[in-house]
């Protein structure tokens, strides 16, 4: 079983190895090693999971056994292993799915490049979701930047390098203001590693020192990882980079790159500011706000896009929203609906990228909604698949996305103040989804008289074989969210 | 023997739907005897209940509470009589005269089963048996309206069915209050609702009855929902414009009776503003019906406006809830019934055999239709109420019940407006006899020569003058059963 | 009786709806044979089950914390299940005969008979979520029946259906979030699940909630402000729009609300507040707002469907009046609206059918070449006026009783917009009959002379109807007897 506890350490180094690797590597190698890669590390985090679940405990690793202030730390829980996990499945269906689409939109010579990108991401993500020192998670976080960055402009062409400029200027604002945050706590802590701040910040917090600094701080370092998951209003970077860059890209990007983050300020919120230093902050407060108009602006500016992509992208918006709002409720209900709410926008949403990517192909390449009818005719899994999305985005039972708003609706009633907004916005944000979902699904169940040709689902088995996959996904977070919500109410007790 | 009543309801429906349903009759004259032995047969049965039955009979129940309920009571074998009176009488006169109209099986299909329909509601023991069949006889009386299938009278129709659906419905309202509240629907002297219960929710029985009273008051063409009457009564073929506007308009007056008379009770209702308010009502009809009829050169359309007059003589004398006015207005029930069903005939008669409808056409008219045009005659004097015809002793009764009444104003306003109705009555009536029986001396009447109509056509207007001019000698006969009606209900 | 039949007669219909499209028809009377057989033998199935009840509840899955989805059998669901079960069968017969002239039958009967078992599933929950779950899921199985031509029109009629439901279902979540917080029992009981004491706390966020949850699930019953949906999709084929629109969807709207306000909120709680004279006053307006515009529409089955918006309300009128009259007033509508509208828009397909004549103004003298449909259609028109002798007279009855004896002022209103819609009734269904029946005189019968009577398969239905009708209409008492136990809780 001990061996076990290196598995998560092993699974950074064994990606940024990859990495390396990869590029001595040819397009189809490198693809090969990547995937095999991701398959290892989901592998290894299931065993860890399996160890976290057994003993019911969280573990720290020292890294070269070198104790603190020298050493650096990892820590993990049964959550941060489940979310490893999910990880990979979502990144390796993405590349399953968007495997067609690599091959034709980037240049065969950079293909390898691509691949190191993805283990780069899949490092930093795993570091960010394991690390226990805040150095080390904002090397990563750059890291994590650079290599989304690269995954964007990697099919060259100008939208793309527009777009990952200005994901670069934004993020780099983010990093800089988390930056900043980080070093006032250093500052007033004198340390780096989580548990030892949150211990300092405990003890200030108490004496009552340094009130308006570790508001700052808090403010910094909230907002900086709110502009990196584009939380609305910092969302103006999103739909050009997702909507623009390959599917592959786009779907990581929605799914994994920006929940990385957010798992990061969940982190950072137990184990280093305190739920409860957190909650007095008020910043909670502009936190619910924002959420809130992120949902209801995001789900607008979709009705009025007329690409699909962008209009997933904006989707987004409207959804990292309710993650937000989540942490603005401020109970710990709240948190597990967010928590859930992470995993079943990353399932829905890369299943929309996916699916919407095999829609425009068969129109033509037209993302622009008049070519897209009858589109589910021509393509019917990608058809069906986008339904499933739109429905589960829409909060239908049986589909994840209705267990998202059940558990956000019932936080919601805990806290006071706050359940009739909660509640009004909530259905408001249903009706927006279900107006810009539901016509698409429409348009695309609208028969259209043979201007494209219709592929079936044995020219692209796996592309078939991964939207399966995504749709079991969803429904099973939807049926089975019993079993999950219950692990995430036992990792969020572990995190603390 | 009580089931005997259901008997004159049931055979001329049923009669009637086997008529309809049938194929064409190769020979119009086995039509009219079929439709002849039922209206005979039902004549003779409803006597017979009318003479025999007294005890009331549940038919079934249509919710647990709600009983289909038939009693024939004092008012309503009166009704009855009447009734079947004029529209066997009636029938025989649509013999000849439908010969010259199409659809003539739907024609007596429908005037069978209305036939059986008014018995119905005549012979109705509780409220929600007649509301039954007062819809049913709208709904059934419709295509008489619209049989000619002309725009004209299509548009008609939907107006009679529009207005009576409206009424109905306002009556229905009341409906289900008097079922809340009351002890029960069946029609009982005095009311049936406790005084206690009716003092603590006065106002919204006044309401109630206010509507009631307009509701039911659209069928007897009372002010604000005449209107239809003028328009649908005449453009229906005679036959049927007779028992319209003297009978059917009669299943209003009966609905009001058993509303005020036997549901709400008069005591309540006596010195309310709703008595004033129905008591204005009625005499504004009372005169303007007359003064319109007065300028109307139609002569069906006259008739009509002026049985909008005259049924507001009655809906008056009840209005006045004194004993000798409702004799008077009981009295005029029958009086009227006859005269206007009389009129129409002859109005029928006119334009069957010389094609003339408008007044100024029937110059000399009496030279070539002399039996018509004195039927037209007699009834006409009775209808303005001149002795010794039945609207004399009816109008009579009104007056003397108005003015014992002693209610302020209208004691004496009542009476003036029937007299000046009557001097407006005998305005529009008469120039038709002067002038048909005195053209003037060059005036050329030949057109009208030899135009008298077959026996099956003027026995009837015989009839009906002669029992006008009995019931005006001999009111006595009526009257005493009406007084003693009238004070078991005050 | 076992639990899990109640699961059983939601999943055979699915199943074998799903199926139908998969299986390689031989000829088309082979799937009509499986089809119908499947839907009759289903019904029996519940007919069964409605006579020998099972007590318990049938728990399917726990989805999260103590919510789960079980079935559940108790009167409401009874007069429900009772009633679709029953006139499903029927309405399928008439469907083979209609859909001969429309195009991708399989995809059509499939979406058809899985509604069957989606409604039975709102019929038979036993909790709101379970509820909630299959109301969801008969907006999306409803959606590819009103889109079924592909034309235009019905796409922009089917977008709007699924944009009106969602947002009303958004909303009626909130209210079902209350319940499932709030309640003290997870299950529907008859008289409320909330605690008065917590209530209290709140009173009127409570019926702020209420109020809210009772527009989304109005949205359905088409309720004033959110009607615009069911009118433009009448363009269905008629069987959708007969079945659907006049009886499984509008009708599950309504029982929503019914389950809503005296199975969830509990009515003690409601009377006399400000919630409930909104709602009522509403309601009010819808009654004669559709009237109004059924009198205005001169396409047949936008007629009906106007029609429909008012008569729904009349059902919600009788919820609203809050009281266990009020609930026997509107199931009693409930039922006998779902004869007396299946009918009339059995009829207005039969003429489509046969004469592809849509609008009121074309339909003159068809009362002599279509000799039955309409007779048929004339009881049907007489009924929903409420000519006495006719169902529509009982339950318009029932209602008035019911908001006499509230003595609620507001509630008297109603009666007279009861009324007054009668009234329009009258003019918009009449103005149809006497046009069929009395054309003009000098109208040439050989201009229609290609209209005749359609087949028994479109005829049986509607005699059965109109059967039910008139036996419902002068023999009510079984019915309302069941009804009042059930509103006062001892069936």
């Amino acid at each position: 079983m001990d061996i076990i506890r290196n598995f998560p350490c092993l699974s950074i180094l064994l990606s940024m190895f990859t990495a390396i690797i990869c590029s001595a590597l040819k397009g189809k190698g490198a693809r090969r090693l990547s995937t095999i890669l991701v398959m290892v590390v989901g592998i290894l985090s299931i065993c860890t999971l399996y160890l976290t679940g057994a003993t019911g405990q969280s573990y720290v690793y020292v890294m070269g056994h070198f104790p603190a202030p020298f050493g650096n730390e990892i820590r993990f829980g049964t959550l941060e292993a489940g979310m490893a996990l999910f990880f990979c499945i979502i990144m390796l269906l993405s590349l399953a799915g968007g495997r067609k689409k690599i091959k034709m939109e980037i240049d065969p010579h950079k293909e390898n490049l691509y691949y190191i990108m993805v283990d780069l991401l899949l490092s930093s993500l795993l570091a960010l979701v394991y690390t226990n020192d805040l150095f080390t998670a904002y090397v990563f976080v750059e890291i994590n930047t650079i290599a989304a960055c690269g995954l964007i402009m990697i099919s060259e062409h100008g939208r793309t390098i527009e777009a990952a400029t200005r994901y670069m200027i934004m993020s780099l604002l983010g990093s800089g203001l988390f930056l900043i945050g980080i070093c006032l706590l250093y500052d007033m802590t004198g340390h780096l590693l989580m548990s030892n701040i949150h211990e300092s910040i405990q003890m200030i917090v108490n004496d009552g020192m340094y009130t308006i600094p570790l508001l700052v701080t808090i403010a910094l370092i909230v907002v900086g990882l709110a502009i990196k998951s584009a939380l609305f209003p910092f969302h103006s970077w999103l739909p050009d980079a997702y909507g623009y860059s390959t599917v592959s890209s786009a779907a990581m990007l929605s799914s994994l790159v920006s929940k990385g983050y957010i798992f990061l300020l969940i982190k950072l919120i137990y184990r280093v500011i305190g739920f409860d230093t957190f909650l007095d902050s008020k910043i909670i407060n502009v936190l619910y706000i924002f959420g809130l108009a992120g949902m209801i602006m995001g789900s607008v500016n979709a009705i009025k896009e007329n690409d699909i992509r962008r209009m997933i992208s904006f989707s987004s918006v409207a959804q990292i929203g309710y993650i937000y709002m989540g942490f603005g409720l401020g109970t710990t209900a709240a948190m597990v609906a967010s928590v859930f709410h992470i995993l079943s926008h990353a399932a829905t949403k890369s299943l929309l990228f996916v699916s919407a990517v095999g829609l425009t192909d068969v129109s033509g390449g037209k993302k622009r909604f008049e070519e897209l009818t009858g589109a589910a005719y021509r393509n019917k899994i990608a058809g069906v698949a986008f339904t499933v999305g739109a429905l589960s985005m829409v909060g239908i039972p049986v589909f994840s996305g209705f267990v998202s708003k059940l558990l956000f609706a019932q936080a919601a009633i805990q806290s006071h103040d706050k359940l009739l907004p909660t509640l009004i916005v909530l259905a408001i944000s249903t009706v927006l989804n279900a107006i810009y979902f539901m016509k698409t699904v429409i348009r695309i169940y609208t028969p259209s008289h043979g201007k494209y040709d219709s592929v079936a689902m044995k020219e692209k088995p796996l592309y078939a074989i991964t939207l399966v996959c995504f749709i079991v996904l969803n429904v099973v977070l939807g049926m089975c969210s019993e079993p999950i919500t219950g692990w995430i109410i036992k990792g969020l007790s572990l995190f603390a | 023997m009580d089931h005997i009543i259901l008997l004159p309801v049931a055979l001329p429906i049923l009669a009637g739907i086997v008529l309809l349903l049938k194929k064409e009759y190769e020979k119009r004259k086995s039509l009219l005897l079929y439709v002849g032995i039922v209206l005979v047969v039902t004549g003779l049965l409803a006597f017979y209940g009318i003479l025999t039955a007294n005890k009331g009979v549940t038919l079934f129940y249509i919710t647990e509470t709600l009983p289909i309920y038939f009693k024939a009571d004092m008012i309503g074998k009166f009704f009855a009589s009447v009734v079947t009176v004029v529209w066997i009488l009636a029938g025989f006169f649509s013999f000849e005269y439908m010969k010259h109209e199409k659809n003539e099986k739907r024609y007596f299909g429908f005037y069978l089963i209305t036939f059986g329909v008014l018995l119905g509601l005549d012979f109705a023991g509780n409220l929600i048996t007649m509301y039954l069949f007062y819809e049913l006889m709208t709904l059934l009386s419709m295509p008489l309206v619209l049989h000619t299938q002309k725009r004209e009278s299509i548009m008609a129709g939907l107006k009679y069915l529009f207005y009576s659906f409206a009424g109905a419905y306002m009556a229905l309202f009341g409906i289900y209050f008097i079922y809340k509240h009351g002890t029960t629907l069946e029609f009982t002297a005095g009311g049936v609702i406790e005084a206690a219960v009716l003092r603590e929710n006065s106002g919204l029985f006044l309401v109630v009855t206010i509507l009631m009273l307009i509701g039911f008051g659209v069928k007897a063409g009372m002010f604000p929902m005449h209107a239809w009457l003028p328009t649908a009564h005449p453009v229906a073929p005679g036959p049927a414009s007779a028992v319209l506007s003297g009978i059917i308009v009669k299943g209003g007056v009966l609905a009001i009776i058993r509303v005020v008379y036997q549901l709400i009770g008069v005591d309540f209702l006596r010195g309310s503003w709703v008595q004033t308010a129905w008591m204005i009502l009625t005499l504004i009809t009372v005169f303007m019906g007359s003064l319109l009829a007065f300028r109307e050169p139609v002569l069906k359309k006259r008739l009509a406006y002026s049985t909008v007059s005259q049924l507001s003589y009655i809906l008056f004398g009840l209005s006045v809830m004194e004993p000798q006015a409702m004799t008077g207005s009981l009295l005029h029930v029958a009086a009227h019934a006859f005269i206007k069903v009389a009129l129409f005939l002859c109005a029928s008669a006119i334009i069957y055999q010389t094609g003339c409808t408008r007044v100024e056409q029937l110059r000399g008219i009496g030279k070539g239709m002399p039996i018509t045009l004195w039927c037209y005659t007699i009834v006409s004097l009775g209808l303005i109420g001149i002795p010794p015809t039945s609207g004399f002793s009816s109008k009579w009764h009104l007056a003397m019940g108005a003015l014992s009444a002693e209610i302020p104003v209208f004691s004496w306003l009542g009476p003036v407006i029937l007299l000046v109705s009557a001097l407006l009555t005998a305005g529009y009536l008469l120039p038709v006899t002067m002038q048909g029986f005195f053209p003037g001396e060059d005036y050329d009447a030949s057109a009208f020569k030899n135009k008298e109509p077959k026996a099956v056509m003027w026995v009837p207007l015989v009839v009906f003058a002669a029992l006008t001019i009995m019931i005006g000698i001999m009111p006595n006969i009526l009257t005493d059963m009406f007084m003693a009606f009238a004070e078991t209900v005050m | 009786m076992n639990t899990w039949m109640l699961f059983l007669v939601v999943l055979v219909p699915c199943i074998s709806g799903a199926l139908t499209p998969v299986i390689p028809w031989k000829k088309r009377t082979h799937m009509m044979i499986y089809l119908e057989t499947v839907v009759i033998i289903n019904s029996i199935l519940v007919w069964m089950m409605l006579f020998n009840r099972p007590t318990d509840a049938f728990t399917l899955v726990n989805f999260t914390g103590n919510l789960a989805i079980s079935f559940q059998l108790d009167g409401l669901g009874t007069i429900f299940a009772g009633l679709v079960s029953f006139l499903w069968p029927l309405a399928t017969l008439y469907a083979f005969e209609y859909m001969t002239k429309e195009h991708h039958e399989k995809v059509f009967f499939m979406f058809y008979t899985i509604t069957y078992g989606v409604t039975l599933g709102i019929s038979l929950a036993d909790n709101m979520l379970t509820m909630y779950c299959f109301y969801e899921l008969l907006t999306l199985v409803t959606v590819p029946l009103v889109m079924h031509t592909l034309t235009r029109e019905a796409i922009l009629a089917s977008r709007k259906y699924l944009y009106y439901s969602i947002g009303g279902a958004a909303f009626a979540f909130i209210g079902m979030i209350f319940i499932i917080i709030y309640g003290i029992n997870p299950n529907f009981v008859l008289g409320g699940v909330f605690d008065p004491a917590t209530v209290a706390l709140g009173k009127d966020i409570f019926l702020l909630v209420y109020v809210m949850a009772f527009f989304g699930f109005g949205v359905k019953a088409a309720i004033c402000p959110l009607n615009s949906w069911l009118p433009q999709a009448g363009v269905a084929p008629t069987p959708v729009t007969a079945l659907l629109h006049a009886v499984a969807v509008v009708k599950s709207g309504a029982f929503a609300t019914m389950r809503l306000t005296y199975y969830c909120f509990g009515t003690e709680i409601l009377r006399g507040t400000w919630a409930q004279y909104l709602i009522m006053a509403v309601v009010i307006f819808t009654i004669v707002y559709g009237c109004s515009m059924a009198v205005k529409e001169t396409h047949i089955k936008r007629r009906l469907a106007y029609s429909t918006v008012s008569n729904l309300s009349y059902i919600l009128f009788g919820v609203v009046i809050m009281t266990p009259v009020g609930l026997v007033g509107a199931l009693s509508h409930m039922i006998f609206h779902a004869f007396m509208k299946i009918c009339s828009f059995f009829c207005a397909g039969a003429i489509m059918h046969q004469t592809e004549r849509h609008y009121v103004h074309q339909l003159d003298g068809f009362g002599r070449k279509m000799p039955k449909v309409f007779a048929i259609f004339t009881v049907s028109a007489l009924a929903l006026m409420g000519v006495p002798g006719l169902c529509g007279f009982i339950s318009k009855w029932n209602l008035a009783e019911a908001a006499v004896e509230s003595g609620n002022v507001l509630a008297y209103l109603g009666v007279g917009a009861l009324l007054i819609s009668a009234l329009l009734t009258a003019i918009y269904m009449l103005t149809i009959v006497i046009r069929a029946y009395f054309p003009g005189s000098d109208f040439d019968y050989e201009s229609i002379s290609d209209v005749k009577d359609p087949n028994w398969m479109m005829i049986l239905p509607l005699v059965v109807f109109v059967i039910g009708m008139v036996v419902f209409g002068l023999y009510s008492a079984p019915i309302t007897n069941l009804l009042t136990a059930i509103a006062q809780g001892s069936f």
